[in-house]
């Protein structure tokens, strides 16, 4: 391809007095922007800091030990205590006060606020002192920065109640099992739905669309006694995921509004080239129209997820055996039952955050998108 | 006579069925099948729990004993109810401060987020992140933050000079500190105003600038006009939120103790739960859930025709 280049006329500079006017000018501009964006940023930082803050603190106390939880005032960094070894094993480390001066004595044992405590350089030196005389402490761990890991096995492990053989992993397992199969029956249950609300052209379907819509209306506290009472006394499915999971079999107004919004952007054109070629709607729905909905099958999948792995009324209701809590029930469980543990709650909360920031982090762009959606009605 | 013949048949789809096209026949058959998914749903999970719930409102039901005809009892009984009082001031309480605060907020953060900086995606990263932490994790991370000993809210306040209060233990302050949970979690009003404020054309602000109107007048007159669908959209769905505000006071307290403070945090579902699951009264439970349905959809009517002078629709 040939271009065809306009010789364009350059306005003949003016080099004058007033270059250096320009000039100034040039540099007060670049002062006032330099300023606005420092502003700007500092704005964004100084109210940034109320949604980034609580979030790493959530992770900072994840990694804090048992005796750094409660330190006061709270320290940003996780501490625990500086180990030493001594005789093969691991014993903390304390500032101790002596008559000989203040000394680091590893602690071996600590009884009834009495330590026993030793030189690690010389072990076989047992001395004891009280930790506390009166209003002098007499020996002080040292702390140092550490991460302890080991907070995440152990929040995990553990049981929320006692005597119940029921921990994080088996409710990380049910909020799997749930999610997997709420996500499965919204796909296949609202797909249909939307489809025909978008692109079968029948007598009624407005009248019918608004109904669908209008059940987005009903708060849920009207549906709940009732279900309550169908699910646990009509069918027998108490203290089983199929109340959670089952309904989602059945289409719900939210997502036949987001699908069909979506199914309306396919050309009617291509559907009735289709039908015109003798396909049937089962055929255009499942090999034109779900192939071209990827997006919006994603999006949907995702939300889908969140809301799964997010809700909490639905499990509390209907589960009551801490073997099939999920990751909700179990951590709210686990904070009521023991409620001064913020460092292993804090770890179970986390673990139960990290599948969904995952999930963000993959698919950003269709998280965004989805709320967008729900956020444009026509 | 063509009623009588209606009547004879055995099945029609649709009253007026046989008057249609071929092709609509065909149509509305095929789309039936396509929608039987949601008619079972409707049926069994919408329209079914509707009747029967409007039916044990009217009723003494404690779902052991056979149900008791009570007329308009529980209805009336609701009006004596201190405790229906209270979890109704506390949920007014919390439509009435916390949606606008956190529109509020959530439109002056949209604001800042759509600053032309470097490091704008990141930014829009930090602001969003807390609203994708699930409730139960997020009121418990906030249940630790409040901490009056050693929870960092206080502690924050303290390097300002400002002695915080007992957020737990205080009547007067267990609601902030929900507010304060809600504001964190924001994250979607946020994206919904900053995709409003995408939409808010180029062209017009431009006009503006060069008619000499400053950064506030441009905002004030144009861009909160352009954006205010949006905000009534978020003004909605935040109150219709609101009223049925559960999981965050449930977890904020635990079953034992539902409202605790001095019944500060026991909000209209909460006490409908205590109701229905705590202490059996199902029908009175689901007078309160009809009552609910009615003051929202008061509500929604009210907001939507008084935003009709407010509102300014684009094309």
């Amino acid at each position: 391809m040939e271009t065809t280049n306009i010789p364009i006329q350059q306005p003949e500079m003016k080099i004058s007095s007033e270059s250096a006017q320009a000039r100034q000018r040039k540099q007060a501009r670049k002062i006032k922007n330099t300023f606005q964006s420092l502003m700007s940023h500092g704005l964004i930082i100084f109210f940034g800091s109320f949604f980034l803050v609580p979030f790493l603190w959530m992770l900072i106390t994840a990694f804090k030990s048992n005796e750094d939880v409660f330190h006061t005032p709270p320290r940003w960094l996780p501490y625990d205590n500086l180990l030493v070894e001594v005789n093969g094993k691991q014993y903390p480390l304390y500032n101790v006060k002596t008559d000989t001066g203040i000394r680091q004595l590893a602690a071996i044992k600590i009884i009834e606020g009495v330590g026993t405590f030793v030189d690690p350089a010389t072990p076989s030196q047992a001395m004891e002192f009280e930790i506390q005389q009166g209003e002098t402490k007499v020996a002080e761990p040292i702390m140092h920065v550490s991460f302890r890991w080991q907070n995440f096995p152990d929040a995990m492990n553990r049981a929320s109640r006692p005597s119940v053989n029921a921990n994080f992993w088996t409710y990380f397992k049910n909020s799997m099992i749930i999610a997997f199969f709420v996500i499965m029956g919204t796909l296949v249950s609202n797909t249909p739905v939307a489809y025909a609300f978008a692109k079968i052209k029948f007598p009624g379907r407005d009248a019918l669309f608004v109904i669908v819509l209008a059940t987005m209306m009903l708060p849920y506290q009207i549906t709940m006694i009732p279900l309550y009472l169908l699910f646990n006394n009509f069918l027998h499915w108490g203290d089983t995921f199929l109340p959670i999971i089952v309904p989602t079999f059945f289409a719900n107004a939210y997502d036949v509004f987001l699908l069909r919004q979506f199914f309306r952007t396919i050309p009617d054109e291509m559907c009735d080239a289709a039908r015109v070629d003798g396909a049937s709607e089962w055929q255009i729905f499942t090999q034109l129209v779900l192939p071209l909905s990827v997006p919006v099958l994603a999006t949907v999948t995702v939300f889908t997820f969140l809301w799964a792995w997010n809700d909490f009324t639905g499990p509390l209701l209907f589960l009551t055996s801490p073997k099939n809590f999920t990751m909700a029930l179990g951590l709210q469980d686990f904070q009521s039952q023991r409620s001064l543990i913020w460092n292993q709650l804090m770890a179970a909360a986390t673990v139960f955050t990290i599948p969904i920031v995952i999930a963000f982090f993959f698919a950003q762009k269709t998280f965004i998108q989805g709320i967008k959606l729900t956020g444009s009605k026509e | 006579m063509d009623e009588v013949q209606t009547k004879k048949r055995k099945f029609t789809w649709h009253p007026k069925f046989n008057k249609w096209s071929y092709r609509d026949r065909a149509n509305f058959k095929i789309a039936m099948l396509f929608l039987l998914p949601w008619t079972i749903g409707f049926l069994a999970f919408t329209l079914y729990p509707m009747v029967a719930s409007l039916i044990y409102s009217f009723s003494i039901y404690h779902s052991k004993a056979p149900l008791e005809w009570n007329g308009f009892k529980n209805y009336t009984e609701l009006f004596t109810d201190e405790l229906f009082w209270t979890a109704l001031y506390n949920t007014l309480y919390m439509v009435a401060i916390a949606v606008p605060l956190t529109l509020l907020f959530s439109f002056f953060c949209a604001v800042l987020l759509n600053l032309k900086v470097r490091g704008q995606a990141f930014y829009r990263v930090i602001y969003f992140l807390p609203s994708i932490v699930p409730t139960v994790a997020s009121t418990i991370l906030w249940l630790w933050i409040l901490n009056p000993q050693a929870g960092i809210m206080n502690t924050v306040l303290g390097y300002f000079g400002i002695n915080g209060p007992n957020w737990m233990t205080n009547p007067a302050w267990s609601k902030p500190g929900l507010i304060l949970l809600g504001i964190w979690g924001m994250g979607s009003t946020i994206v919904i105003y900053l995709s409003g404020l995408q939409d808010v054309s180029a062209s017009l602000i431009e006009a503006a600038e060069l008619d000499g109107a400053n950064w506030w007048q441009r905002l004030w007159n144009i861009t909160i006009p352009m954006v205010s669908p949006i905000t009534l959209f978020n003004l909605i769905t935040g109150v219709i939120f609101m009223f049925q505000y559960f999981a965050q006071a449930y977890v904020f307290r635990g079953f034992q103790n539902l409202g605790y403070p001095l019944n500060s945090t026991l909000f209209y579902s909460v006490l409908l739960y205590q109701n229905a699951f705590q202490w059996l009264k199902m029908g009175y439970a689901s007078a309160m859930a009809w009552v609910l349905f009615i003051i929202i959809l008061i509500c929604t009517i009210l907001l939507l025709k008084v935003s009709d002078r407010f509102t300014y629709y684009a094309g």
